[in-house]
């Protein structure tokens, strides 16, 4: 590991005021670590923070989150160069354990605790022709590749928690496929939050996919505790390249996990976006595509199930700058108990996005009196010879269908399950895979349990 | 004093205050095809419904006894695990369940771990033969974006893989054409001539006597303004195809007058 020795590790409290920020920052600076994002930047980016308005400031109706009065108390940041030394194996053991996926074939990854690389390896894909590794890393060794890509993606600029997540990255990968390498198993990305320590991690990610290269990309969270997790994904799909980026959130009931992910699709390639969120007690996610040439497409599977007194914001935003290109969204969300959520999805067709055709809808359940989710969608069109469909419900669960189920002897939690789960099962077939299908459903079973056992 | 038999006593039904079954006597006994007839509106999917023990229909009195218990009261998948099965005249669609799991998991509740996997697989192919289905349909998911036909197939499916000891079939005839008709009655049949269902007893709400020629009925009722206005054997459904309804409303009143 170029630039990790345990004489650079540092912690330093992440305080709720803006002093208390400051002062982080210059001691970062003054950390001087190696293949960090210039110090520059991050004081441009914490100005940004500063200034940027919430998201969602003005609450569209039932909605209700003040992302004003999100604190940052009793949080660590760290530089996310070394083992820490107050930690031992056991909690990566305990992670690791909880991993199915990771103990299938995959084709290499990285795998952090709070902001801490694990293991890492010199070489970190098993095909000797991608990259796959830490953003701080790769600073130092393709510092074309990433000076061309990285920031230039994701609209950061405009996000305060994407300008927070530029202005602290404390960790990050970087992963590159060659123009034509397909590359078959998922490579795997990896955070887990020990539950010994709340940490406040930063990760940047950047997936670069040359002309017609191929490639499953799984971004995971896991871990107890209550982490404060912002990061910022930026994708670039070369010319008739095809990824499928997957996230499966299952952050700690406690932790806050804010995402703003971009792609930048070019002629005729394909970006999918796979999203499950499924933990944590806040999450918000801004799911950005960028349909910029000739036959570019995007494909969003979006679903999300907040229990108890969760929230999850979830934005889709997709722009057909250019035609014709193409995208197609599908989002389902349940909520139980007094779970909140809110979606927008964004479909901007510009002028010059001639014969585009732009897909959306989504379906909301809700589970309980007291569960609520809005849905927004938003259908910007300016272009003529355009196909645009959007539709959305919000409902609760279809009595008929639950009566059928119970008419056929299927115990009222096992009925309830079924047709909760059934619901979910579109937007789960648009997932990579068997296996990450089955996870999902696993995990979706899980919370269902929870539900139906409070019910 | 309980008896052998899908059994309902002076039952009584209320939809939102509305009277709708006055009082219906019923005995269908074990190995028994009773057909019950009657024009729209006289209360026969009401007594269905309120004998699988769907929520939106009030019970005011009287008893439902399954060999003896007592079903009233119990919840819709309790009545189902005693025995009993509704073929719905309009099933509800199950998006994202497929046909494969939702046998799997009827057959499962009602009869825990009776079959191996293979065996369980080996009856679905059969049951699939009889009734003329696709093994494809195992894939799609439960009533969705079906047809008519394809949706009282697959009631009929469901009926022959979980067996159970009584089947009320809710104008399961209704809306078929000649070829769906005879699988669905086929498929009752079969079920009646194997060793699962040599005892089990059908009620058949109907319209129209054509499938009781495929499934003879050994008693048929018709009932009227939500009352058995009249029972008979097998000549009673003739005579009504011959003559309708009115006669025997025309009948009951001058009985009754």
């Amino acid at each position: 590991m170029p630039s990790g020795t345990a004489a650079d590790f540092a912690t330093i409290p992440f305080g709720p005021d803006a002093a208390t920020l400051e002062e982080a920052l210059e001691l970062i600076a003054e950390a001087g670590l190696e293949g960090a994002a210039d110090a520059h930047l991050r004081r441009e980016a914490l100005e940004l923070y500063a200034t940027l308005p919430p998201p969602g400031a003005r609450p569209r109706r039932g909605w209700r989150y003040d992302y004003g009065k999100l604190n940052y108390d009793d949080l660590v940041w760290t530089t996310g160069r070394s083992q820490p030394q107050t930690q031992s194996e056991a909690p990566v053991a305990a992670a690791e354990g909880d991993l199915p996926a990771l103990a299938t074939e995959n084709a290499g990854g990285l795998f952090h605790l709070g902001a801490t690389l694990v293991e890492p390896g010199e070489r970190t894909a098993r095909d000797e022709r991608v990259i796959v590794l830490p953003l701080a890393d790769a600073r130092l060794r393709y510092p074309d590749l990433i000076a061309e890509h990285l920031g230039s993606i994701a609209d950061w600029r405009g996000d305060r928690f994407a300008a927070l997540a530029t202005a602290f990255e404390n960790c990050g990968a970087f992963v590159y496929v060659p123009d034509g390498v397909v590359v078959e198993a998922p490579i795997q990305l990896v955070w887990a939050n020990s539950p010994a320590r709340d940490e406040a991690v930063f990760p940047h990610i950047l997936v670069v996919l040359g002309a017609g290269a191929q490639a499953t990309v799984i971004e995971r969270h896991i871990g107890g505790g209550d982490p404060f997790v912002c990061g910022l994904v930026e994708v670039h799909a070369g010319e008739r390249a095809r990824l499928d980026y997957v996230t499966v959130q299952q952050a700690g009931e406690g932790a806050r996990v804010f995402f703003r992910r971009a792609a930048r699709c070019t002629r005729e390639s394909l970006v999918r976006w796979n999203l499950a969120e499924l933990g944590s007690a806040l999450a918000r996610t801004v799911l950005n595509a960028h349909l910029g040439a000739e036959g570019a497409r995007c494909e969003t599977a979006a679903l999300f199930f907040t229990t108890g007194f969760a929230h999850v914001d979830l934005t889709t935003a997709t722009d057909h700058a250019v035609g014709p290109t193409f995208s197609d969204t599908a989002v389902r969300s349940a909520a139980n108990d007094r779970g909140q959520g809110r979606y927008v999805g964004d479909i901007v067709i510009r002028p010059r996005a001639h014969g585009s055709d732009a897909s959306l809808r989504d379906d909301a359940l809700l589970l309980s009196a007291h569960a609520h989710i809005d849905t927004v969608p938003a259908l910007e069109i300016a272009a003529n010879d355009v196909k645009a469909f959007h539709g959305a419900t919000v409902g609760s669960l279809d009595e008929d269908a639950l009566f059928y189920v119970l008419s056929r002897g299927i115990p009222k939690n096992e009925a309830l399950r079924m047709v909760t789960l059934g619901f979910f099962e579109p937007v789960i077939t648009r997932f990579p895979g068997e296996a990450l299908r089955d996870e999902i459903r696993t995990a979706l079973d899980a919370k269902i349990d929870e539900a139906t056992e409070d019910a | 004093m309980p008896a052998r038999g899908l059994v309902t006593r002076d039952l009584r039904v209320a939809v939102q205050d509305t009277e709708i079954l006055k009082g219906i006597d019923l005995t269908v006994e074990p190995g028994q095809v009773h057909a019950l007839m009657g024009p729209n509106g006289s209360g026969k999917s009401t007594l269905a419904f309120a004998m699988a023990g769907h929520p939106g229909y009030n019970v005011t009195g009287g008893s439902v006894t399954l060999d003896g218990e007592e079903l009233l009261g119990l919840p819709p998948d309790k009545r189902a695990r005693a025995g009993l099965f509704l073929s719905f005249q309009y099933p509800a669609a199950i998006p994202g369940v497929s046909v494969a799991n939702f046998l799997r998991s009827a057959r499962q509740a009602v009869r825990s771990g009776d079959l191996s996997p293979a065996k369980f697989r080996a009856l679905v192919f059969e049951k699939l033969d009889t009734l003329d289905m696709d093994p494809a349909f195992l894939g799609r998911y439960v009533n969705d974006g079906f047809s008519g036909g394809e949706k009282k197939r697959l009631e009929m499916l469901q009926m022959a893989i979980i067996a159970p000891k009584y089947a009320i079939l809710d104008e399961t005839d209704s809306g078929l054409d000649v070829d769906a008709l005879q699988a669905v009655a086929r498929a009752a049949v079969a079920l009646r001539e194997s060793d699962d269902g040599r005892h089990m007893g059908f009620l058949v709400i109907t319209h129209y006597p054509r499938i009781l020629r495929y499934l003879p009925a050994d008693v048929v009722h018709v009932m009227i303004d939500g009352r058995i206005a009249k029972t008979g054997g097998p000549d009673l459904a003739e005579r009504i195809e011959r003559e309708g309804y009115d006669v025997i409303r025309d009948e009951v009143a001058t009985a009754r007058a």
